[in-house]
C-alpha cells in the first residue's frame, strides 16, 4: 500500500485492532488523517469502517466486549491513555449519526446542552452567542431562529441533522465524526448537509462513513477503503475514482463482483 | 475484468463498443478506398467513399448519445469511466479520419482530368496501407488492452512523417520543374497532408488505450518526423 505519511497530521493510527469477544473486527489499520481536511471512509457493509471511525471518539469503550490496541494519537496525544477523560474527548472530537437524533428539547436547548455542561458560557449572553454562531455554521439559522423554544423533533429531517451538527459544532470541536449523516434524508436535505460538510472543512478535520460512493466522491479530499477489517487503500480521492492501485478497490467502487 | 453486479450496465458497455468497432471498420475502408480511387482513377468509388462519411457521422453521434447516457444513468467511476472517456476520444478521432478520407475522395474527382505525376498514386496508397494497417492494430490493443502493440503504433506514426516528407519534396520537384503540374501537385500534396493527419489521429488513439490501461497518459515525447515547416527548396 502507498505511503501514506503526511505532515503534521491531525489524527495519527498505528497498528490498530479492535475485537468484539474473539471476533477480530479491524486489523492492523494504520492511517494518518488530515486537519482541515474531509476524508471518507467506504467500504462494504462490515468492513469495519464505523467501527474504527468509532474508535476515534472512544465510543467503542461503551460496548463491553470491545477492545481497542493499538496507538491513536489526536494532535500527538494518545486518546487511549488512562488519563485522558473521554467525556473532555468527546467534546474535543463530536460526532453526527446516521438518524438525526436530536434531544427532545427546544431547538436552543439542543444547541445549548454540551456548551452548558462543559462550561464554556460564563452567562447568558454568550450562551445565546454560541448557540446563534452554531446554528449558522450548521446553516440552520435562518430557518430556525424564530422557533428556538419550539421542540428539535419538529423539524424536518435534514433540519433535524442539521441541529445535530450544531450541537457537535456547540462545544468548539477540532474533529468532527459522521456516521452516514445522509442516509436518512432526501437528495435535497442531502446536497445542504453536503454543502455544509464543505464549509466545515474550513474550522476542523471532519472523517465521513459513507454507503454513498459519490457522496465520498462529492465531499471528500481523502478517501479510505476498507474491506474484511483492513485499510486496503487511501489515497486522494480523485485518484481513487479514477485510477484505484488494488483490484479490491476498483471492484468496490465501479460495482463490480469482487 | 469481473463482471458488474447490474449485468445491464455491461451490456450498455458491451454494445457502445461494437459501435466503435463497425465505426473502426468502415473508416479503415473509407482510408484504403479514397487511395485505391485515385490510383484506378475510379470516380464511382470516390463517390461511394464521399457518402459513406455519413454513415461514419452517424454512429459517431449514436456512440456520443450512447457514452452520455451511461454517464448519465451509471455515473461510471474508474476504468469504467476510463472506457467511456475512451470511447468519446476514439469515436472523435475516426471521424476525423474519415473526413479526411472524404476530403481525399473529392480531390480525386478533380484529379481525373489532370495529367499524372509519376509514382505518387502509389506512393500516397503505401501511406494509406501504412496507416490503415496502424488503425487495425491499435483497435486490436484497444480490445485486448495491449499497452505494448499501442505504444508500437504511436512509434510508427515516424513512419508516416517520413513518407509525407519524401513526397513533400518530390512534389516540390515537379512544380519547380513545369508550373503546369503545380495545380495537381497541390491537390496532391493536400492529399499527403489528409494522410499524415490520419497517423496524428491514430497516434492520439494509441495515447488514448494506453490512458485506458494505465490510467495515465504517455509522458514520454514521440520522435516528431515532420520536417516541411522548414524545408526552403526541393533539394
Amino acid at each position: 500500500m502507498k505511503d501514506t505519511n503526511m505532515q503534521n497530521p491531525k489524527i495519527s493510527a498505528k497498528g490498530v485492532q479492535v475485537y468484539y469477544g474473539d471476533n477480530q473486527a479491524i486489523k492492523d489499520v494504520n492511517v494518518e488523517i488530515a486537519d482541515k481536511t474531509v476524508t471518507a471512509f467506504i467500504g462494504p457493509s462490515g468492513c469495519g469502517k464505523s467501527t474504527f471511525l468509532r474508535c476515534l471518539n472512544r465510543m467503542n469503550d461503551t460496548i463491553d466486549i470491545c477492545r481497542v490496541t493499538g496507538e491513536i494519537l489526536i494532535d500527538g496525544e494518545d486518546i487511549y491513555d488512562a488519563k485522558v477523560d473521554p467525556v473532555q474527548l468527546r467534546a474535543k472530537v463530536g460526532m453526527v449519526f446516521q438518524k438525526p437524533n436530536p434531544f427532545p428539547k427546544s431547538i436552543y436547548d439542543n444547541v445549548a446542552y454540551g456548551p452548558k455542561i462543559h462550561g464554556l458560557a460564563r452567562n447568558k449572553a454568550e450562551l445565546d452567542e454560541i448557540v446563534e454562531k452554531s446554528l449558522r455554521k450548521a446553516a440552520l439559522w435562518n430557518e430556525a431562529k424564530d422557533r428556538l423554544d419550539k421542540p428539535g423533533t419538529g423539524l424536518s429531517g435534514g433540519q433535524q441533522q442539521r441541529l445535530c451538527i450544531a450541537r457537535a459544532i456547540a462545544t468548539a470541536p477540532e474533529i468532527l465524526l459522521m456516521d452516514e449523516p445522509c442516509s436518512a434524508l432526501d437528495p435535497i436535505a442531502t446536497a445542504q448537509v453536503e454543502e455544509l460538510i464543505d464549509e466545515l472543512r474550513q474550522s476542523y478535520s471532519v472523517v465521513i462513513v459513507t454507503h454513498s460512493m459519490q457522496q465520498a466522491a462529492r465531499v471528500s479530499q481523502k478517501t479510505a477503503f476498507f474491506h474484511l477489517g483492513s485499510l486496503v487503500e487511501y489515497d486522494d480521492t480523485d485518484k481513487i475514482f479514477t485510477n484505484p492501485q488494488d483490484p479490491r478497490t476498483e471492484s468496490y467502487i465501479s460495482g463490480r463482483i469482487g | 475484468m469481473n463482471t458488474h453486479i447490474s449485468s445491464a450496465y455491461d451490456r450498455d458497455l458491451d454494445a457502445i463498443q461494437t459501435l466503435v468497432i463497425k465505426m473502426a471498420g468502415l473508416v479503415e475502408e473509407a482510408i484504403m478506398s479514397a487511395a485505391k480511387s485515385l490510383e484506378m482513377r475510379d470516380t464511382d468509388l470516390a463517390d461511394r467513399v464521399r457518402a459513406g462519411d455519413k454513415v461514419i457521422d452517424a454512429l459517431e453521434l449514436q456512440i456520443n448519445e450512447e457514452a452520455a447516457r451511461v454517464i448519465a444513468l451509471r455515473a461510471p467511476v474508474s476504468k469504467d469511466l476510463r472506457a467511456i472517456l475512451t470511447v468519446l476520444r476514439i469515436a472523435a478521432s475516426l471521424e476525423r479520419i474519415g473526413d479526411y478520407a472524404k476530403n481525399m475522395a473529392k480531390r480525386t474527382g478533380t484529379l481525373v482530368d489532370m495529367p499524372v505525376i509519376a509514382g505518387s498514386d502509389a506512393a500516397l496508397r503505401r501511406m494509406a496501407r501504412e496507416v490503415q494497417a496502424m488503425l487495425k492494430d491499435i483497435l486490436d490493443a484497444y480490445l485486448r488492452g495491449d499497452v505494448a502493440l499501442a505504444e508500437d503504433v504511436r512509434q510508427r506514426d515516424h513512419e508516416i512523417d517520413q513518407m509525407y516528407n519524401a513526397l513533400f519534396r518530390e512534389f516540390l520537384t515537379f512544380m519547380m520543374e513545369d508550373p503546369r503540374n503545380i495545380t495537381t501537385c497541390m491537390h496532391l500534396h493536400f492529399m499527403a497532408k489528409n494522410v499524415e493527419r490520419m497517423g496524428d489521429l491514430v497516434t492520439n488513439m494509441a495515447e488514448q488505450v494506453i490512458y485506458l490501461v494505465t490510467g495515465e497518459m504517455p509522458e514520454e515525447a514521440r520522435p516528431k518526423g515532420d520536417k516541411t515547416a522548414y524545408v526552403t527548396d526541393a533539394t
